[in-house]
C-alpha cells in the first residue's frame, strides 16, 4: 500500500501546478484505471490530438532485443480489437493519421483526428495498449513495418548519424541501441511470446500518460475501460561513456555528426540555454550557421538539443559534399559563443527563440507530443508548449553570461562520427 | 487494374462513419471599411497572433516585360531598413516573422508574432509597408535574395512542374508567370520599376487584413490602423492576351538537376463557391488514399517514403482551381503508378458508383480539418472563402459540402473535370 500511496501523492504534487480548467490551460489528473493524463485544450479547433506515452526501453528490459519496443508498439496498433478493427485502421477510417514514435527510452503513439472522433480513438488506443493481445497477423505486419523503416534509414544520413552518435556517447543502456535496428535479423529473433510479454509490461496503464490537445476535454477519458492501477516506470537513463571515441562508418550515404553530452532535464536553466544555442546557431533559415550555407548547394546542417532525463544531448548533423568545411563553421560558431553576446544581440536572439518555441508548438499534435515527451522524461511542468510552464519563465531569464558559461561547460569536446560511402573510401585510399 | 477495381468496390463495402461537426464559436467575423475587408478569428488558447495582409499587387498587375516586379517589390519591403535593420530581422528580433507569397492576383504578407510582441511587430511591418526603401542597395539586396530563392525552387521538381502547369491555366498570360520572376528579367528591373509598381498597385482597395489567434493582445484599433497603411484607391489587372497553345499534345517537359523524374497531371477543378467543391474534395481524398496504398508496401502501419512519393493536391484557393496528381519517379516504376493514377480518374468518370461513400467523406473531412490547424491556414482560408463570395466560415461550409456529397455527385464531378489532364514531366538532365 505504501508505494502506490506515495506514488499518488508524488503524482499529485507533480501535476498540481498544471491543474487548471480555463481554455488553453492544461489540466491533469489520473486515468480511470492507472496512469495519468495531461490536457491542452483549444475549443475553437475542429481537430484533436490523442497521444499515449510510455517509458519503455527500446531494446527490451535487459537490452538484448534491439527493436522490440518498435515492434511491439506497431503490432499493438495493428492488432484487431473487439470492435473488429485495429487502432490504425480506425484512425485512418476517421480521416486521421496515426504516428508511432519510438525512442531509446520512450514510446509515443499519436493520433490526429477530427474532434468528434476523439472519444472513439481514446477507447481504441487504450484497448490496443492497455490490454495488448498481439496475434500472428499483427506480428507479421509489425515485422514488415520495421523492415521497411530499417531499409529507409540506410539512406538517411541524419538517422544513421543520430543512432551512431548515441551509440558512441552512451556505453550502455537503451540509448546505446537504435530504436530501429540497422540489421533486421536482430528483430527476426524476437518471438511472439516475447513481444506480448514486453507489451504487457511496457504498455500497462500505470506506465502510461495520455496527452490530449485541441478540442478535447477530460470527459473523453471516460472511454477508457482497460487498465490496472499500479506504479509507473521511473524515467529510464543510460550510462554515459567515459571518453567517447570518434568513429568512421561505411554507409550508403555520406555525412558527419557531432554530439555533446548536456545537462539533464532537471537542470532547467542549462537545458533551456542549450535549446537557445541550437536555435541561435542551427535553426533552418534563421540560424547563424544555417544562414551561411548556400541554399542552392548540397550542403546542410541540422542541430538540436535533445532534452532527456539525464543527460540531454546536443546533436549536429551535416550533409553534402564538403562536411569538413561545415564542421569547421560549426565549431567556430560554438567557440565564439564562449564569449557572451552583446546585450542587444542577445535580447533579439532570445525573443526570436521564444517566438520559434511558440511557432513550433501551435498545432494540437505538436502540443500533445510536447507534453508527452517532457512528462515521460520526468519534468511535465517544463513542457515548452505551455507558455505558463517553467520553461518560458526560464527562457525569459536567460542572459548572455549564463549562455556562455553553458557553452564552456558542455560544448567543449564533441564526439564525431563520419559516414563515408564505399566510393569515397576507395577514392581516399 | 485489379487494384483499381478493388478500390472502387470499397465504395460498396464501407460502413457508415460518424458525422463531423465544427466547433461552436469559431466563425470568423467580417467587417468592411473603405475598400479594406477585415476578418478576425479570436483564439484565446493560441500561442501566437497571425495576420495575413492581402494587397491586389500580384502577378496579374505585371506586364510581361516586368516579370518579377511583384516579387521584387514585396521582397524590397521585407528588406526595408527599420530602426537600422532589415524589416525581417527587426521583426525576428521583436519576436515574430514576416514572409510573402505572390499569387496570380495578390501579394500576401504573412506576419506572425508572440501575443506580447504583436503591437510592436505590426508597427514595424506598417512602417516598411507605408514607406519602403527604394534605394539601389535595398533593391539590389532584394534581387539577390529572390534569385537565390528561384535557384532553390528550381531544384524542387514538384514546384517546377506546378509552375509550368499554372501557366497553362491562367486566363491572362501575366497571371501565369513564375511567382518570383526569372533571373534574367529581374536583372532588368531597378529601383524606379519597384517604386512605380508600389505607387500604382499598393492600394487599399480590395485588400484584406485577416487575423487569427491572440487578437486580444492588440491595442484597440490596431488592425483597423494596419488596414489603412496604404494609400486609398483601387487598381485593375493588366490584361495580357496570348494565343492559346495549339496542338494535340498536352504535355510539358522540363529538365532539371534532379535525381529522378516527376510526373504531374493537372485537371481543372471547381472553386470553393461551386456546388462541386464538396464532391471534388471527396474525390481528391479517394485518389490520394488509393495512390498511397498502391505505392506502399501492403499492410504497413507507418508512413513510408513510397506512400509520400505519390499523391494529389487540390488547389482550390487558386483563381483557376485545379487538381494535381503527382508521382515522384524515385520510387519503383513511376510510369506504372502514373498510368494507374490516370486510369483511376478515368474509371471514376465512367463507372457507376454504388453503395456508401461515408468513409471517404469522413476521410475528406479529416483531411480538411487537419489542414486548418495552423493560424496561418485559418487566416488565409477565411480570405479565400470571402474572395469567392462565400461566408468565411470555411469550416462549417466545407464540412457541410462534404456531408451532402452523394455517389452520383462524385461521378458527375469526375466526368466533368477528370477527363483531359495537362501533363508535366520534370526529368533529370541527360548529363546529370
Amino acid at each position: 500500500m505504501r508505494r502506490p500511496l506515495l506514488f499518488a501523492a508524488a503524482l499529485a504534487l507533480m501535476l498540481a501546478p498544471l491543474a487548471a480548467s480555463a481554455a488553453g490551460e492544461p489540466s491533469a489528473g489520473p486515468l480511470p484505471h492507472g496512469g495519468n493524463y495531461l490536457i491542452d485544450r483549444d475549443a475553437t479547433l475542429a481537430s484533436a490530438a490523442v497521444d499515449v506515452w510510455f517509458r519503455a526501453p527500446g531494446a527490451g528490459y535487459d537490452n538484448d532485443s534491439p527493436g522490440i519496443s518498435r515492434l511491439a508498439a506497431t503490432a499493438a496498433a495493428a492488432t484487431t480489437l473487439e470492435s473488429g478493427r485495429s487502432l490504425v485502421s480506425l484512425v485512418r477510417s476517421l480521416g486521421g493519421r496515426l504516428t508511432i514514435n519510438v525512442y531509446p527510452d520512450l514510446v509515443g503513439v499519436s493520433a490526429s483526428v477530427p474532434a468528434s472522433a476523439a472519444r472513439r480513438v481514446v477507447a481504441a488506443m487504450s484497448a490496443a495498449y492497455f490490454a495488448p493481445a498481439i496475434d500472428e497477423d499483427a506480428f507479421k505486419i509489425a515485422d514488415t513495418d520495421v523492415a521497411v523503416l530499417s531499409a529507409q534509414e540506410h539512406y538517411s544520413s541524419d538517422d544513421l548519424l543520430h543512432d551512431a552518435l548515441f551509440a558512441q556517447l552512451f556505453a550502455a543502456g537503451p540509448a546505446h541501441y537504435p530504436p530501429i535496428p540497422a540489421d533486421v535479423t536482430d528483430v527476426k529473433d524476437i518471438t511472439l511470446a516475447q513481444l506480448n510479454a514486453f507489451a504487457k509490461r511496457a504498455f500497462r496503464s500505470s506506465n502510461a500518460t495520455f496527452t490530449l490537445a485541441g478540442n478535447v476535454d477530460a470527459s473523453l477519458l471516460g472511454a477508457i475501460t482497460d487498465g490496472t492501477p499500479g506504479p509507473a516506470e521511473s524515467p529510464i537513463g543510460s550510462t554515459v561513456a567515459g571518453t567517447p571515441a570518434d568513429r568512421t562508418i561505411t554507409a550508403a550515404v555520406s555525412g558527419e555528426g557531432l554530439a555533446w553530452s548536456g545537462p539533464p532535464i532537471s537542470d532547467e536553466r542549462a537545458a533551456t540555454a542549450m535549446d537557445f544555442i541550437a536555435d541561435y546557431l542551427f535553426r533552418d533559415q534563421t540560424g547563424l550557421v544555417s544562414k551561411e550555407i548556400d541554399p542552392t548547394s548540397d550542403q546542410y546542417v541540422n542541430g538540436q538539443f535533445i532534452t532527456l532525463h539525464d543527460p540531454g544531448v546536443m546533436l549536429v548533423t551535416i550533409g553534402g559534399s564538403k562536411p569538413d568545411a561545415i564542421e569547421a563553421q560549426v565549431l567556430a560558431a560554438i567557440a565564439k559563443l564562449e564569449q557572451p553576446l552583446d546585450p542587444a544581440s542577445f535580447a533579439a536572439a532570445r525573443e526570436a527563440f521564444l517566438y520559434h518555441l511558440a511557432s513550433d508548438t501551435q498545432t494540437p499534435i505538436e502540443q500533445a507530443d510536447n507534453l508527452g515527451w517532457y512528462y515521460a522524461e520526468g519534468n511535465g511542468n517544463y513542457a515548452p508548449s505551455q507558455n505558463e510552464s517553467t520553461y518560458w519563465k526560464t527562457a525569459r531569464s536567460l542572459d548572455p553570461q549564463f549562455v556562455a558559461s553553458v557553452v564552456k561547460k558542455y560544448l567543449a569536446h564533441p564526439v564525431v562520427v563520419h559516414l563515408i560511402t564505399a566510393t569515397s573510401k576507395e577514392s581516399a585510399s | 487494374m485489379k487494384f483499381i477495381l478493388a478500390a472502387l468496390a470499397a465504395f460498396v463495402l464501407l460502413a457508415a462513419a460518424p458525422s463531423v461537426t465544427p466547433p461552436a464559436g469559431s466563425v470568423p467575423v467580417v467587417t468592411r471599411n473603405g475598400g479594406v475587408t477585415m476578418i478576425t478569428q479570436q483564439d484565446s488558447a493560441a500561442p501566437l497572433l497571425h495576420v495575413v495582409y492581402v494587397v491586389r499587387a500580384g502577378l496579374d498587375r505585371q506586364s510581361l516585360s516586368q516579370n518579377g516586379v511583384a516579387a521584387l517589390t514585396a521582397q524590397t519591403i521585407v528588406l526595408t531598413p527599420v530602426n537600422g535593420v532589415p524589416l525581417e530581422d527587426a521583426i525576428a528580433g521583436a519576436g515574430g516573422s514576416i514572409a510573402f507569397t505572390i499569387d496570380p492576383t495578390d501579394v500576401r504578407f504573412e506576419i506572425e508574432s508572440l501575443p506580447e510582441d504583436a503591437n510592436r511587430v505590426l508597427a514595424l511591418a506598417r512602417t516598411a509597408l507605408a514607406a519602403p526603401a527604394f534605394d539601389a542597395a535595398t533593391v539590389r539586396a532584394a534581387r539577390s535574395k529572390l534569385i537565390a530563392r528561384i535557384a532553390e525552387n528550381q531544384q524542387i521538381a514538384f514546384q517546377v512542374g506546378l509552375d509550368m502547369l499554372s501557366s497553362t491555366l491562367a486566363t491572362s498570360a501575366n497571371a501565369g508567370l513564375p511567382e518570383l520572376g526569372l533571373p534574367a528579367a529581374l536583372a532588368q528591373l531597378g529601383p524606379d520599376d519597384v517604386r512605380s509598381f508600389y505607387g500604382t498597385y499598393y492600394r487599399r482597395g480590395g485588400s484584406y487584413v485577416s487575423a487569427a489567434g491572440r487578437i486580444d493582445a492588440l491595442a484597440a484599433g490596431t488592425l483597423e490602423q494596419f488596414g489603412n497603411t496604404l494609400a486609398e484607391g483601387s487598381t485593375s489587372p493588366v490584361s495580357v492576351k496570348l494565343p492559346k497553345l495549339e496542338g494535340a499534345s498536352r504535355q510539358l517537359v522540363a529538365e532539371r538537376d534532379i535525381a529522378a523524374p516527376w510526373l504531374i497531371a493537372q485537371y481543372p477543378a471547381p472553386s470553393v463557391a461551386s456546388k462541386d467543391f464538396g464532391p471534388m474534395l471527396v474525390l481528391a481524398t479517394f485518389m490520394q488514399r488509393t495512390l498511397s496504398d498502391m505505392a506502399d508496401v501492403p499492410g504497413v502501419v507507418s508512413p513510408t517514403y513510397a506512400s509520400r512519393a505519390v499523391g494529389t493536391l487540390y488547389q482550390y484557393e487558386n483563381p483557376e482551381p485545379n487538381l494535381v496528381l503527382y508521382v515522384n519517379g524515385g520510387i519503383g516504376n513511376p510510369n506504372r503508378s502514373f498510368s494507374t493514377a490516370l486510369s483511376i480518374a478515368s474509371i471514376l468518370a465512367s463507372t457507376k458508383l454504388e453503395g456508401s461513400i461515408d468513409q471517404f467523406k469522413a476521410m475528406a473531412s479529416g483531411d480538411f480539418i487537419s489542414s486548418t490547424n495552423t493560424l496561418e491556414a485559418r487566416a488565409w482560408l477565411a480570405v479565400v472563402y470571402d474572395e469567392a463570395g462565400q461566408q468565411p466560415d470555411y469550416l462549417s461550409r466545407t464540412l457541410d459540402a462534404i456531408a451532402q456529397t452523394t455517389p452520383a455527385d462524385l461521378q458527375r464531378v469526375a466526368r466533368e473535370y477528370l477527363t483531359n489532364p495537362t501533363i508535366a514531366l520534370v526529368l533529370p538532365r541527360e548529363d546529370s
